[in-house]
């Protein structure tokens, strides 16, 4: 009876999971597998027969130019990442010292990361306008006479859509490495100063190595996520001046929605899964490796 | 002098430092300053420099143009308040039973099935995107708010997050339960859920702000302005008024400041939350 009672609580464990577990199948997994199959078709949504192809959707990637422009954009957006994180690392070592103030600061430097990336690519478009705009005359009152195009040129583009994501990450990372700095021993500091370490060299000896699993979960989840948005980028450029800002993740949206060819888009969007794999297993592997304990 | 208490590594004055970071800061939030100084000008004054902050022609006209009309954001909040709040609660529930489930209830296949969720974060929403299209285009609810709200429903990310809380309560507390004859169900409702208020608030706040801004899916999933939310009226907005600076700095501000009224009440939740998942999963 007793036993009896406790397999049936057992058996509770599927009604819990179960209903989550639904919708995981309708809006993650069945997509998923769907998309996959798309891979394989000529979808088109004007076009609504669909026919077996083979691998001529990934053939056709391989001679893509734009595909392999838009992996390069989407490497110089990654450039983003490491430089919030160490700009994080270096606003959250000073709000972790003796000073005033110290919730308003967090609370100023994370202010970017709650508020919507659209609305806030909006006033960006504006602060980088090149002619007009407030960046561009600040430059030239401190005299420089050719100041960049920022988001209308194409060599500028992609490093202007960086500096929006540096900005709009940095106080994400400056939470999460604030959360790590109160895990440092601070005996352990204490000690290094008295035999004379100078405070950078705490700074780069001690304190760098003991955050590095945060560090390096910063730099994992942040790749990610960076690769995954588009949005900002949508709203402010469309992905131009000339293509110069087609990032993987943009190209897999315009071939779907704008050129309405959608197994060539769900092949594109595999190959957008195949990085983000990359960057997991790199994970696994160098968890291990690269980060001090 | 006074033994020091708290390390620090920069010697010199906190108030020095201070005054630094706060000037930082400054330089952080820049963007807000100069939307909300915008959106009070005339068109002349725009690009005037040096900027003009405080505007000596302070009009609110712009903010009118945005919230009267037959486009008005009125329409585009009620949309993203109905999706948004939805999601929230249907999504912090919904995390919160599943979670229970994988934390505190060992049934065959769990380790597997929690596998198979983790597994699922990994996959680009861009993946998901014509599937679903085509699968919201043949069951009806496509350009529908239900093409938004149905999945939102579900996050994988709550139901990871909920789980590291809910192994963070001792058993004892529910073997003591259990011993008394109480079922699951009644441990998760009177026991559990009440413990984890904490951690449910932190979720259903990062989850609404997420929902609210939300501009991918709503514009996969939707096409009729009377449905758009905050984020795509935004654009619509932008879209049509391209040399109305002003007006465009008045939408955005509609679009950010509520962002900015949940961070400043529930700030400290956003922070927790967001630093538990990160730190500690």
């Amino acid at each position: 009876m007793h036993n009896n009672w406790m397999r049936r609580q057992r058996m509770l464990g599927y009604i819990f999971v179960g209903p989550n577990m639904l919708g995981v199948l309708l809006f993650f997994l069945i997509p998923a597998v769907y998309s996959f199959g798309l891979m394989f078709t000529d979808y088109k949504f004007m076009n609504p027969d669909m026919t077996f192809i083979g691998l001529d959707n990934i053939k056709r990637l391989m001679k893509d130019p734009l595909f392999f422009l838009s992996l390069r954009n989407t490497l110089i957006f990654l450039l983003a990442v490491p430089v919030s994180i160490v700009l994080g690392f270096i606003v959250a070592v000073i709000l972790n010292q003796k000073i005033y103030l110290k919730k308003l600061l967090r609370g100023l430097y994370f202010m970017p990361y709650i508020t919507s990336g659209v609305a806030v690519a909006f006033v960006w478009m504006l602060l980088f306008q090149p002619n007009q705009g407030p960046i561009n005359g600040l430059l030239r009152s401190i005299g420089v006479d050719n100041p960049p195009g920022w988001l209308s040129t194409t060599t500028s583009s992609m490093y202007a859509i960086d500096i929006i994501w540096i900005w709009f990450m940095l106080g994400y990372n400056m939470i999460i490495y604030l959360a790590a700095l109160q895990e440092v021993s601070s005996e352990l500091l204490e000690a290094a100063k008295i035999d004379g370490a100078r405070p950078l060299q705490i700074l780069r000896r001690i304190i760098w190595p003991l955050v590095s699993p945060t560090t390096f979960l910063l730099l994992i989840t942040g790749l990610i996520m960076a690769i995954k948005t588009f949005g900002i980028i949508q709203a402010t450029t469309q992905g131009g001046p000339g293509n110069s800002t087609t990032i993987l993740s943009l190209y897999v949206y315009q071939n779907a929605f704008r050129y309405y060819d959608m197994g060539y888009a769900a092949t594109v969007s595999w190959a957008l899964f195949a990085i983000i794999l990359l960057i997991t297993v790199l994970q696994w592997v160098g968890q291990k490796r690269w980060v001090h304990y | 002098m006074e033994v020091k208490k708290r390390l620090s590594i920069l010697q010199p004055g906190s108030l020095l430092i201070t005054i630094i970071m706060l000037a930082l800061a400054v330089v952080m939030i820049i963007p807000f300053l100069w939307m909300i100084s915008t959106s009070l000008k005339t068109p002349a004054e725009v690009f005037k420099y040096p900027i003009e902050w405080i505007p000596s022609n302070l009009t609110w006209e712009h903010h009118q143009k945005v919230w009267s009309g037959a486009k008005s954001f009125g329409t585009y909040y009620l949309n993203s308040l109905k999706i948004s709040i939805i999601g929230m609660v249907g999504a912090t529930f919904l995390s919160a039973f599943a979670a229970y489930g994988f934390a505190r209830i060992e049934f065959k296949g769990r380790n597997t099935l929690f596998l198979l969720y983790l597994s699922m974060m990994m996959i680009p929403p861009q993946v998901l995107f014509v599937p679903k299209f085509i699968m919201f285009e043949w069951a009806g609810i496509y350009n529908t708010h239900l093409a938004l709200i149905l999945p939102g429903l579900f996050t994988i990310f709550g139901v990871f997050m909920l789980r590291q809380f809910f192994l963070s309560i001792p058993n004892e507390i529910s073997e003591s339960a259990f011993i008394d004859g109480a079922g699951h169900f009644r441990i998760f409702f009177r026991l559990i859920l009440p413990l984890a208020k904490p951690a449910l608030a932190t979720l259903a706040i990062i989850d609404f702000s997420w929902q609210w801004n939300d501009y991918e899916n709503a514009l996969v999933f939707l096409i009729d302005e009377n449905l758009y939310t905050v984020p795509l009226g935004l654009q619509n907005f932008i879209l049509e008024n391209t040399v109305d600076y002003n007006g465009m700095m008045a939408a955005a501000s509609a679009g950010i400041i509520p962002m900015i009224v949940v961070f400043a009440i529930g700030q400290r939740y956003i922070i927790q939350g967001l630093t538990n998942s990160a730190v500690k999963g």
